[in-house]
């Protein structure tokens, strides 16, 4: 049965040539479009993420503390969940990037050996948010001198990703909407330019299947089709920026701080998301759209 | 007793009656003209029939299956056995004069040899086996009519239902389509044909039902048209 259903289904298509092409071309945009906004939103927060991951806190630690005891500590931090990285500065790097920055104002090198400088460790969170407590758990730490980060700099810029992070939900939402209402008129212009001939069709005993299916699986091959076209081009295009080293190391989503995607596992994403949106809305939008001439 | 019309009554719109409270039936092979003025309630009694509308009130019986104890998905199984050649002949403008009678068969899933035996046989039936690869646009409104019968017979169907179906086309086709409905109805198909053809209704000296403004008026086994 459901191969008479598939066979009818591809004799309109094949019939209805030029609408067929038509409405690929069409949904096939919407999914294209679609596709670059998704992956535009999403680099947004990358980078927005990158340079969260840029604020940092710095521990200093008292003079007496050994080397050995530092590394420890780091060690330690590394493996805490919320860390993102750890930079060690021995007395040593940090006399050189005090030479390095003072390097025109030989009098004031003079006066400073290495030994006044104090041994640190900067610590970079996954989350900004997670700064400020983190900041308050190593002032408890033995050998700490001071614990130094920019609150207010931090807290602000925070308060400005949030809403660049939910900008982007709110929007992605909405083209979701946007796009999903475009591919379901289109198929439902198709359906309504063949609405005579459907309810005739019932009219000389057709069962609503024999009506529905057809236009399902065509339905079905729209969306199918042209999803699979458009998430093949955005493939290529991420596949290939990223080649030419235009992407960060990875992408990440806004309010997920741990998750991070390689250009190649996204790019995948993307088109699965695409081709399942695709075949959903074909086939339900087709059903949707064929509904009002199953009455009678 | 085939068809059996109980007390029906049909409203469009509130207080317009297209039927009001008719009684009839209709025996198996039995060959009945529905006439009356335009607006008397022809078509819609004939919808009535495949369900294609539901009644304000009353019974319809077919087969002594109350009709409106059909579900939805079961609509098809009596459109079967009912074949219509409607008033304004409802054919696939997208299809061929073949395709068109083909339908007919393959929404009661005949295989592809029966369609391709059936469908020339009718289209030979109502003489129009030269067209089988024409387009409805391409049709005179008689061949049309010929095509409409032929796929209402396509199925075998018990009843016959034709309305108006020499409405729109010349004397002569006329009395071709008029043989032809003679010559299924002699093999036992019911047939029922809404008209306001006064000289078919008066040479076949068949049963006429008369509606006027939703109601019968008169119901004669050989009538004639003006009674
Ligand atoms: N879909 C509809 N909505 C509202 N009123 C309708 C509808 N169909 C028919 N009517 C009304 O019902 C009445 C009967 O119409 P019907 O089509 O049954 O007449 P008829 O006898 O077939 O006429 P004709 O000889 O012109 O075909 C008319 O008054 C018509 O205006
Ligand atoms: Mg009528």
């Amino acid at each position: 049965m459901h191969n008479k259903y598939i066979k009818n289904a591809f004799n309109n298509i094949k019939k209805e040539k030029l609408l067929s092409i038509t409405n690929i071309i069409v949904m096939g945009i919407t999914f294209l479009l679609l596709g670059v906004f998704l992956s535009v939103v999403v680099l947004t927060q990358t980078v927005l993420r990158d340079f969260e991951r840029q604020a940092q806190v710095t521990i200093f630690f008292k003079d007496e503390i050994p080397e050995n005891k530092i590394l420890e500590i780091e060690t330690k931090l590394k493996s805490d969940e919320r860390i993102f990285a750890t930079n060690y500065i021995s007395k040593e790097e940090a006399f050189n990037i005090f030479k390095e920055l003072n390097k025109d104002d030989p009098v004031l090198l003079e006066s400073v050996t290495s030994s006044i400088l104090p041994a640190s460790l900067e610590v970079q969170a996954k989350d900004l948010s997670s700064l400020p407590r983190l900041a308050e758990e190593f002032k408890g730490l033995d050998g700490v001198e001071e614990v130094r980060f920019f609150e207010d700099v931090i807290s602000r810029f925070k308060k400005f990703s949030t809403v660049v992070y939910s900008i982007g939900f709110v929007l992605v939402f909405l083209f979701l909407v946007i796009s999903y209402a475009v591919v379901l008129s289109t198929l439902r212009m198709t359906i309504n330019s063949k609405g005579v001939e459907l309810e005739i069709i019932k009219l000389v005993g057709a069962r609503n299947s024999y009506v529905k299916m057809p236009l399902m699986y065509q339905g079905l091959f729209y969306g199918f089709i042209s999803s699979l076209i458009s998430g093949f081009i955005l493939f290529v295009i991420i596949i290939v920026l990223s080649k030419l080293g235009n992407f960060p190391a990875s992408f990440g989503v806004g309010f997920f701080p741990n998750l991070s995607i390689s250009h190649f596992v996204f790019a995948i994403l993307l088109w699965l998301i695409l081709i399942i949106s695709g075949c959903v809305l074909g086939y339900f939008g087709s059903l949707f759209a064929v509904k009002k001439y199953l009455k009678y | 007793m085939q068809i059996d019309f109980r007390d029906i009554t049909k409203e469009y719109e509130q207080q317009v009656k297209a039927l009001d409270n008719i009684s009839f039936g209709i025996e198996r092979g039995e060959f009945v003209f529905i006439v009356g003025e335009s607006g008397a309630g022809k078509t819609t009694l004939i919808k009535l029939l495949i369900k294609e509308e539901e009644p304000t009130a009353g019974q319809i019986l077919f087969d002594d299956v109350d009709l409106s104890a059909i579900l939805k998905d079961d609509i098809s199984q009596l459109r079967r056995r009912v074949g219509v050649v409607f008033q304004d002949f409802k054919l696939l403008e997208s299809k061929d004069v073949f395709e068109n009678v083909a339908i007919a068969l393959d929404v009661v899933d005949s295989n592809d040899d029966v369609i391709k035996n059936v469908v020339p046989n009718v289209l030979s039936l109502v003489g129009l086996t030269h067209k089988m690869h024409s387009p409805p646009s391409k049709l005179s409104g008689g061949e049309k009519q010929r095509v409409s019968i032929a796929r209402a017979l396509a199925h075998e169907p018990d009843v016959l239902i034709a309305d108006e179906p020499t409405g729109m086309i010349d004397p002569k086709s006329a009395m071709e389509i008029m043989e032809i409905l003679e010559k299924i109805n002699s093999l036992g198909t019911t047939v029922v044909m809404a008209t306001h053809n006064r000289d078919i209704v008066d040479s076949f000296k068949k049963r006429v039902i008369r509606l006027e403004k939703g109601k019968i008026i008169s119901d004669k086994k050989k009538g004639t048209y003006a009674q």
